[in-house]
């Protein structure tokens, strides 16, 4: 697992701790005709591993996005051509910057991971690290380290947002230990090599980690206490690449944010209705990164001020809402967004006006009966003055 | 809520309705619930209630105190807020409630009245892990101290149709009243 995961409770760190025993060792799949399970324990984890994939499938969780999947798949494919077919991909809705593997060989990787990543490069050095949780079974060997633990039974009440008890199953999605973790790390690092993509964008992945963990104010450490920590990883991948020779492809910025920009968008919105403004903002206020996405995307902006509610905010929100329309006058959200900035300042002429061009703009829009309540208000304050 | 349920202890004892009319224990509202139901009240002193079971379909009514209105989003609600803030706010509540509302759809999300009082209901769908398709509708409202919410929640498949006219009645006769303890 390449990701993180928010505890709810400090004191998760220290059981993580201490669930890490010495796994048996077990020799790495060679090719996709090689990747089975090689014992009745195996065997069990698999069975997990196929019951979450059921629960994956059955939640409807995947976001549907078919070239966007083939595309990701091709870099897992290039990654390790020897398990195409086996090593399967499939994006998840999550605006999480996280992906996990299974032990059958199925990856998950979360929209919020592909939205946030500069690169393809970027990406692959997390696919190459997944897949070399699959290729190296550390699915069965995590499971190993944790059967035994009591801690096991605890973790599914110590998250943010509850986890089912297949996915702690399946996944070790607590994390590896900080031996495999490693392993994933390096080995993933030759993947990249051979495959002939830039390795100088490797440390950038746990970089954009360490931004998110700081901009969700966690204090270090916390699932990272059986890691190497994040500033470490940052280091060892900064060293491995400084070592390897220059050269390597998928560092075109430009093509990567072509293709990934409907995700983008979907993530932004689904974040921004998670309630994660802090989270939007790492991306929207990287003027590079704005600079990528469609004209109306300073929209997203204002709402991400509007909802993270710091003083001031309002204002900036506004700013942006206007910046918007400037770019994109026909993009309906950015007039309502307006309106009801204008309405609770109490310009109701002005959010009458931005009230009906949405209206006129969006007339199936969902909220139309909400936006049509503001405008009798905005109209009705607005004659009473 | 549920799990509460489950754990023993936690939860006064269940009680048919008998009489439509319940009030909640600490008399901030009182509430028209289907008579031949089974109600009760939890740890939290929400009063919740079903025909077949909780798990087949509920109707939930819940107070939090303004500044507790979104304990996962950790969002506090203010009487100032459109209704739309506080649907947009609801929704966010119900995504962070596990991995798979967190893939939830928004079917409808529109103005409504509690009490007489101006809020939203929102109706959302989602599947659980066994592939089975729930709806549940969120009627939802603020005063000047507290948020109130109505929900009902039921499998999309037999029980949420059949049961949702009983919600309904549940919420038209949603009456806030003075005596909060």
């Amino acid at each position: 697992m390449i990701g993180w995961r928010r505890l709810a409770l400090p004191a998760a760190a220290a059981l993580i701790v201490g669930v890490a025993v010495a796994a048996t060792r077990v020799a790495p799949f060679t090719s996709g005709s090689t990747a089975a399970p090689a014992s009745e324990a195996e065997r069990r984890v698999w069975s997990q591993a196929d019951e979450l994939n059921h629960i994956m499938e059955r939640g409807n969780v995947a976001y549907a996005d078919a070239p966007l999947a083939a595309y990701v798949q091709g870099v897992m494919d290039r990654l390790f051509p020897e398990f195409r077919g086996v090593i399967r991909v499939t994006l998840l809705k999550s605006p999480q910057l996280n992906a996990f593997a299974v032990a059958d060989g199925h990856i998950y990787v979360n929209i919020g991971l592909l939205a946030r990543f500069q690169n393809e490069a970027q990406l692959a050095t997390v696919l190459a690290h997944e897949g070399t949780h699959f290729t190296h079974r550390h699915g069965y060997l995590g499971q190993q380290s944790l059967k035994d633990s009591a801690a096991l039974a605890t973790f599914g009440g110590m998250l943010g947002v509850p986890v089912l008890p297949q996915l702690i199953a399946a996944t070790s999605m607590f994390g590896f230990s900080r031996e495999l973790e490693t392993e994933a790390d390096q080995v993933g690092f030759q993947r990249l090599l051979q495959a002939a993509y830039d390795v100088r964008e490797a440390p950038r992945v746990f970089e954009h980690l360490l931004r998110e963990v700081q901009s969700e104010e966690i204090q270090e450490p916390y699932f990272f206490a059986t890691h190497p920590k994040l500033k470490d990883r940052i280091d060892n991948m900064t060293r491995l690449s400084s070592r390897a020779v220059g050269g390597g492809d998928g560092n075109d910025r430009a093509a990567y944010a072509r293709t990934v920009q409907q995700a983008r968008l979907d993530n932004l919105e689904n974040m921004l209705s998670m309630g994660r403004a802090k989270q939007a903002l790492l991306m929207l206020e990287d003027a590079q990164h704005a600079a990528e996405l469609p004209p109306h995307a300073p929209y997203y902006l204002g709402e991400a001020y509007r909802l993270r509610g710091q003083p001031g905010d309002l204002y900036r929100a506004e700013a942006a809402y206007r910046r918007a329309i400037e770019a994109a006058a026909d993009f309906a959200p950015s007039h309502r967004a307006l309106g009801m900035v204008l309405l609770k300042t109490n310009r109701h002429g002005e959010a009458a006006t931005s009230f009906e061009r949405y209206l006129a703009l969006a007339p199936e829009a969902k909220d139309r009966k909400y936006v049509e309540s503001y405008l009798r208000a905005a109209k009705q304050q607005g004659e009473s003055r | 809520m549920l799990a509460c349920l489950v754990a023993s202890g936690c939860a006064p004892t269940p009680a048919r309705v008998e009489t439509p009319r319940i009030e909640a224990l600490d008399k901030s509202y009182a509430v028209e619930l289907p008579t031949g139901w089974i109600r009760q009240y939890t740890a939290e002193k929400n009063l919740i209630a079903s025909r077949d079971g909780f798990l087949l379909q509920t109707i939930a009514l819940v107070r939090r105190p303004l500044k507790e209105a979104f304990p996962r989003t950790k969002k506090v609600a203010t009487t100032g807020m459109l209704p739309s803030e506080l649907a947009e706010l609801e929704i966010a509540e119900l995504k962070l409630r596990g991995e798979l509302t967190a893939a939830l759809t928004v079917l409808e999300n529109e103005p409504a009245a509690l009490s007489g009082k101006e809020g939203f209901r929102v109706k959302v769908a989602y599947n659980n892990a066994r592939g089975l398709e729930f709806n549940e509708v969120v009627y939802g409202v603020a005063d000047e101290s507290s948020m109130y919410r109505v929900t009902y929640r039921a499998p999309k498949l037999y029980y949420f149709d059949r049961y949702y006219p009983d919600f309904e009645r549940a919420v038209q006769s949603f009456t806030l009243t003075k005596g909060k303890s």
